[in-house]
Order: C-alpha cells, then structure tokens, then sequence
C-alpha cells in the first residue's frame, strides 16, 4: 500500500530545498511577462511557484528538448562523434495530470522498441511531482481522455489542494522513499482529510465546461470513417505552420541536422519537427509521398486519435486543451472531434439549421445578412447552427432556447427525434 | 500491427554503449563511378571489432552522416555474400548526396545500422525470380541479385528487367556484364530514349515485362524504382495473374532516425524504417486497409 500524507503549505519551500538538493528544480511560475511556464527555479526566496492556473506549455521540454544537442564531432583527423555529458537529475514539481500522462506517452514512444539513450538519462534521473486539478479551466477536456483531473499512477507524488495544507499521495516506491527521507515536512493524513479529497475530485469531475467526445470520435472513425470535406474544410484553415505539433505535451517527431562550428567541428542537434510541414516528408529530389496539406492533417489527426487508439486503447491526445487556443485557424483535436461526431447528421442538421435560421430572423434577432455567413459556416464546417451563433456571441443560449420553446408552444407537441417513422 | 514473417528478424546493431544514434566512423575505400549521377562507395568501419560483428541481408539500409550536412538512410547495395567492406550505391539528387559525390578516397564518413527488414531471401529459395528496377533502383536490387548469383543452387532462375533513361544513364555496367555471363541470370534491359549506337530495346520497363510469362505458384517479384514505375508493374504482374504476396517492393521515405522514433516515415500506423522498408503488396494493401474510409 503506498502512502499518503499531509503536507502544511508553509513546509511546501522547506520541503522542495531539501528535496531538491543537488538537482534541477523546475515549477511553475510566472514571468515578467505575466506567462505561466514551468521554468528552473534558480532560487525558491526570489521565485514565486504558482500553482492556481496550468501552465501554458506543458513539461515535454525537459525530457525532451526543442533543440538538444545530441553529440558534438570532429572530423579533422577521421570522424568521431562525442556525446553530451550527462545533466543533473531533475524534479518536476506541480505538474498537471495531462503533463505527467503525456510523460508516460512519450515514455512508450522513446522506450518502448529501440530504446532513444538521450531521453533515458534525462528520465531515469527525474522525479514527477503532480497536482491534480480542482477545478479544470476553459479548455480542458482530460475527462474525455481519461487523462486527469487526478491521476492514479505515473508521479513519484501528487498533491491535492485541501486549502492550508496538501493531501500527498505516494505513486510508487521511490514516492514513499521520498516521504521516508524527510518525516519532519508530513503529518499523518485523517479521515476529513480523505473525505475532502474525496470530495474535490468528485466536484472537479463535474467541472469540465468543454465536452470534446473522443471516444465517439474514435467509433465513428472506425465504424464510418471521416467526411473527404471535413479534411478539405481543415486543409483550407491550416497554415502549416507547426505550432500545434510543438504545444502538444505528446507530439515527439524530431529532425536531426549538424551545426558547424567551424571546418574541422560541429554539433550534431535534434530538434522539434512537425507532421504539418510540407518539408517533413520530402525527398531529395523532390517526391513528396505525404502531400497537399489535407494527407497531413489526416496523418496528424488520424495518428492520435485513431491509430494510437486502436494500438494503445486510448488517444495519444491528454486533453490538455492547449491546441484550443494555438491555431490561427482554430484547427484544432477540438475542431476535429466535433466535425467527426457531428458529421452524420449533416442533412439533419442542414433542415433544422435552415428552420432555425428562419425562426431567428423573423424574430428580430439576427439580421439576414450574417444568418447567411453563419448557415455557410454550418453546412461548410458540419458544426450546428447554434452553437456557431452562440459561440461567436450572436444570440445567448437563453435567447435561442426561447425562441425553439415559443415555436414548440405554436406547433402544440414535440415530435421526438429518432422514435418517429 | 502487422504479422512479421518469421525469417525476418528485426536488424538492430546496438553499440556497446547502447546509444541507437550514435554513428561509427567508416572509411570510403573505393569508388566506382557507374554513370553520371550514380556513384558506388566501398565503404569500411574503422573499428575492426564493429566490421567483424557487422552482417546484413540485402534489402537492409544504413544511416549515413557526411561532415556537416546531416544524415541519410542509404540501402547497402553489395551481398552480404561478399566478403569485407560493404558497398553503397548513391545518386546526386540533393544536399547531402551530392557531398558525398565530392568526396574522394580515404575521406570519413559515419555509419549507424544496419536497420529495416530485409527481402526475405530464405522463403524466395527454389521460386523463380523477377526484378524490375529502374535507374538507382538498381541498387539494392544489385544486393540481391549477387546474393542469389552466390548461392545460385538455391533460387530456380532469375530475370532482370532493368530500365534507364537513356544508355548512357545505364548504370552497374560492370554488373550487369557479369550478370549476363551468369547461367542464373536473364538480363534484360530498356531505355526510355535511344541514342545512337543504340541497338537494344526502347520503351518503358513495363513493356519488357509483356512477354515475360508469369506462373503464380512458382514467381516472386522484387520491385525497385520511381513509384509510378512500382505501380504500373506491380498493376501489370497482377493482371497477368501473380498474387500481391508474391509481389515484393522496397519503399523510400525521408528518415531522420531509422529506428521509428522521428515519425518522418509514419504511415497509417507504421514506421516505413522499422516494420519496412521492403513490404509485399498485400502487407501494404493492409497498411492501407489500416487507414478508415
């Protein structure tokens, strides 16, 4: 049975110092610039940890870097390649449970076959402190991917927020060690205690305000496949410009290109790359195998939520929601997931959207003009009427929901979708 | 995902220390010059112990770093039949490739692998073998076919369909000499573009292969070239009745890694460099079953 304990919030620094000694402590923390970003904490008196929102990037970079440089070489006198030097080993401290599950996805990506030696010696040699979350943000969905809001295992610790003090919770031996060794920071946990835990995690389940369905989507996937035009549609919003590859927590494609530094040496780097660039997949030569830009797209959406699926029974996508808000074209897993779930009821919905727009207009709502715009953006992107009217602040819920109610009361009874015919 | 052939292993040289891309230091001990684009490099490990442990199959690629410009999956074109350094046959086509065409005798390069599964040349034994290639397809076809030259008791005959561009772009003269001196071996080739002097056959590489005569139960074929090229043969062999799994082609893709970590050969699930780069037609008729509608 592993342990668990309670830490008072004022023993959290004392802790950390000790805990942290002679290792890379990174926590989140918020910079000049009012970001919130996990970051190395050079020192705990004049660095803040700030762990009331999730950090806008997740903890990929420490285990693996955007840019790491993998050997440096010499090729004056024959051809030799040197290896980095090991680092220090490292806490992550106040990681989020879609942060830390991504870990154990890239994990699985770096050791599960031929196993990458420069992820492992950063890996081997970090401890994983989480914290769940008590209350999901705007665009979390880690409920959908079974990613959080707390996890059960994958962290050495992971604290829950009891107010003045923290539940802690042991996800392996090295977690109870770790409680051993400093006995004077942790009180022995009560029974309010668990029940308040208890408690939070109940309420933080019911607080997601997103419903992202990926396991529909995966269903319908695999039972109908997905709409040439919702491709199109994501193609024509997708500037290819990487970005949604290098936010996501478990996207771990790389490239590899030498850096000289001078004839005779260089530095041989391994960098971020991304399944969205036309360059990924062409040749010397010229023959592109993965081309236009929808064939990417599908890579990308059909690799994390379809084949990562059918091999791994669960997405390669935690839910972290940072995709949302990083695309200039808002082609998101998001998007997707909606467009897929959606897609068939398509002519359903092109009916209801056109009697819908209708009832709108004639109440005044919404003039001709923009129900125009919005009924294309329906029928184009597959995304119902009302949620595009809602989303882009042309009605409130309320409005539309009074609107539907009036035309019900007129028609005198509602006839039930499905149960009809 | 897919069901590995027994016979085939996957090939992976792990260094004493246990880092997959780390490279080893080799040395260009000879190049032949086989026609104005394609040059074949003999190339040997510097580390005696490295060389002695080194074995592969035809088919298998090795990833090859050049001073300062990177690294690239290469597929070795010499048998392991042969003894001593191995060969790699390139074509100039970019940044990198065209280094290493600068490059002269005694100049370094690095080496890591070999990597992929091989063409599985135990369960081609006793069939009658059919390679097309064209242009650099040649090259780890020339693997093959000296694999099948050296122990030519094994394999019941051999045909070579080879197509160029133009006769001077004909390249593995030397080869293809030997080859058709081989009782094994029926050496056929075509050229796009005659010149003159020219007295062989003109026409696509798919027009060879009319008047081969193909028997199901006893043919493999073993595909290398363009992708147009690969499908219109592969198209055409099944229409003359040979089924895709005895239909066998060597895919290339752009690879960073060569062991499926850097995602650039991801298809549909798979890696081209690990669970490939030589597939039969079903398995990637499967691969591409693995894609939803």
């Amino acid at each position: 049975m592993l342990k668990k304990k309670i830490i008072k919030k004022d023993h959290l620094k004392p802790f950390l110092r000790k805990l942290s000694k002679g290792s890379d402590l990174i926590a989140p923390v918020r910079n000049e610039l009012g970001d919130l970003l996990y970051q190395k904490i050079y020192s705990l008196d004049h660095q803040e940890i700030d762990l009331a929102a999730q950090p806008q990037e997740s903890a990929k970079p420490f285990l693996f870097p955007q840019s790491e440089r993998l050997y440096t070489y010499d090729c004056a006198k024959g051809y030799k390649f040197e290896p980095e030097k090991d680092g220090k080993p490292t806490v992550l401290f106040g990681l989020r449970s879609c942060d830390i599950s991504a870990i154990l996805y890239m994990d699985v990506v770096f050791m599960r076959g031929p196993k990458d030696a420069h992820y492992i010696r950063k890996r081997d040699k970090t401890i994983i402190i989480g914290i769940g979350c008590n209350q999901p943000w705007e665009n979390c969905f880690c409920n959908a991917t079974k990613t959080g809001p707390f996890l059960e295992f994958g962290f050495d610790l992971q604290l829950t927020d009891l107010g003045d003090r923290y539940f802690v919770e042991s996800g392996r031996a090295r977690g109870d060690s770790i409680l051993d060794s400093w006995p004077q920071f942790f009180s022995p946990v009560t029974e309010e205690d668990k029940r308040l835990r208890y408690q939070l995690v109940l309420e933080a389940r019911s607080g997601f305000t997103r419903q992202v369905h990926v396991d529909s989507a995966f269903k319908r996937i695999e039972q109908e496949g997905v709409s040439p035009s919702i491709w199109e549609y994501l193609a024509k919003r997708c500037d290819g410009c990487g970005g949604c590859a290098y936010i996501c927590p478990t996207c771990t494609c790389f490239t590899i290109y030498d850096s000289p530094l001078s004839p005779d040496k260089g530095e041989r780097i391994r960098m971020w790359d991304s399944c969205t660039h036309i360059g990924f997949t062409s040749m010397a030569g010229g023959h592109n195998p993965v081309n236009p830009q929808k064939d990417r797209l599908k890579r990308r959406f059909l690799h994390k939520l379809y084949y990562d699926y059918r091999e791994f029974k669960r997405p390669s996508c935690v839910g972290c929601g940072r995709c949302l808000g990083i695309c200039f074209g808002g082609v998101d897993i998001g998007l997707f997931v909606e467009m897929v779930c959606s897609s068939h009821k398509e002519p359903v919905e092109k009916e209801t959207s056109i009697l819908l727009a209708k009832l709108l207009v004639e109440a005044g709502l919404i003039d001709e003009e923009t129900m125009q715009k919005a009924l294309k953006d329906t029928i184009n992107r597959g995304i119902p009427l009302g949620k595009i009217l809602v989303d882009n602040g042309l009605v409130t819920r309320k409005q539309l929901a009074e609107t539907l109610i009036q035309e019900i009361d007129s028609l005198g009874k509602i006839k039930s979708p499905g149960k009809g015919a | 995902m897919m069901n590995q052939p027994q016979h085939i292993k996957n090939n992976h040289y792990t260094p004493n220390n246990g880092d997959m891309l780390l490279p080893s230091e080799a040395t260009i001990k000879d190049i032949i010059i086989e026609n104005s684009t394609i040059k074949t490099f003999v190339i040997g490990l510097t580390d005696p112990q490295h060389a002695q442990s080194f074995s592969y199959m035809p088919g298998h690629f090795v990833m090859v770093s050049v001073p300062h410009q990177g690294e690239a999956p290469i597929s070795i074109s010499s048998s392991p039949t042969q003894q001593g350094p191995f060969h790699l046959s390139i074509r100039k086509a970019g940044r990198l490739t065209s280094a290493i065409h600068n490059m002269t005798k005694g100049d370094f390069l690095g080496i890591r692998g070999p990597y992929g599964r091989p063409f599985p040349m135990k369960a081609l034994e006793n069939r009658d073998l059919l390679i097309v290639a064209g242009g650099i397809g040649l090259a780890p076809m020339r693997s093959v076919i000296n694999y099948c030259v050296d122990n030519a008791s094994q394999y019941s005959s051999l045909t070579l369909l080879y197509g160029s561009r133009s006769p001077s772009d004909i390249a593995f003269k030397a080869d293809l000499e030997q080859w058709e001196r081989h009782p094994l071996v029926d050496v056929r080739l075509t050229v796009d573009v005659a010149e003159p002097g020219w007295n062989g056959h003109v026409g696509l590489v798919t027009s060879l292969l009319e008047d081969i005569e193909i028997n199901n139960q006893s043919h493999s074929a073993l595909l290398c070239g363009p992708p147009i090229m690969i499908d219109a043969v592969s198209q055409m062999l099944q229409d003359k009745g040979l089924e895709p799994e005895n239909i066998i082609t060597t895919l290339e893709r752009n690879m960073k890694c060569g062991i499926g970590l850097c995602g650039h050969c991801y298809m549909n699930g798979i890696y081209i460099c690990k669970h490939g780069p030589v597939f039969t037609m079903s398995q990637l008729n499967e691969i591409k079953r693995h894609q939803p509608k």
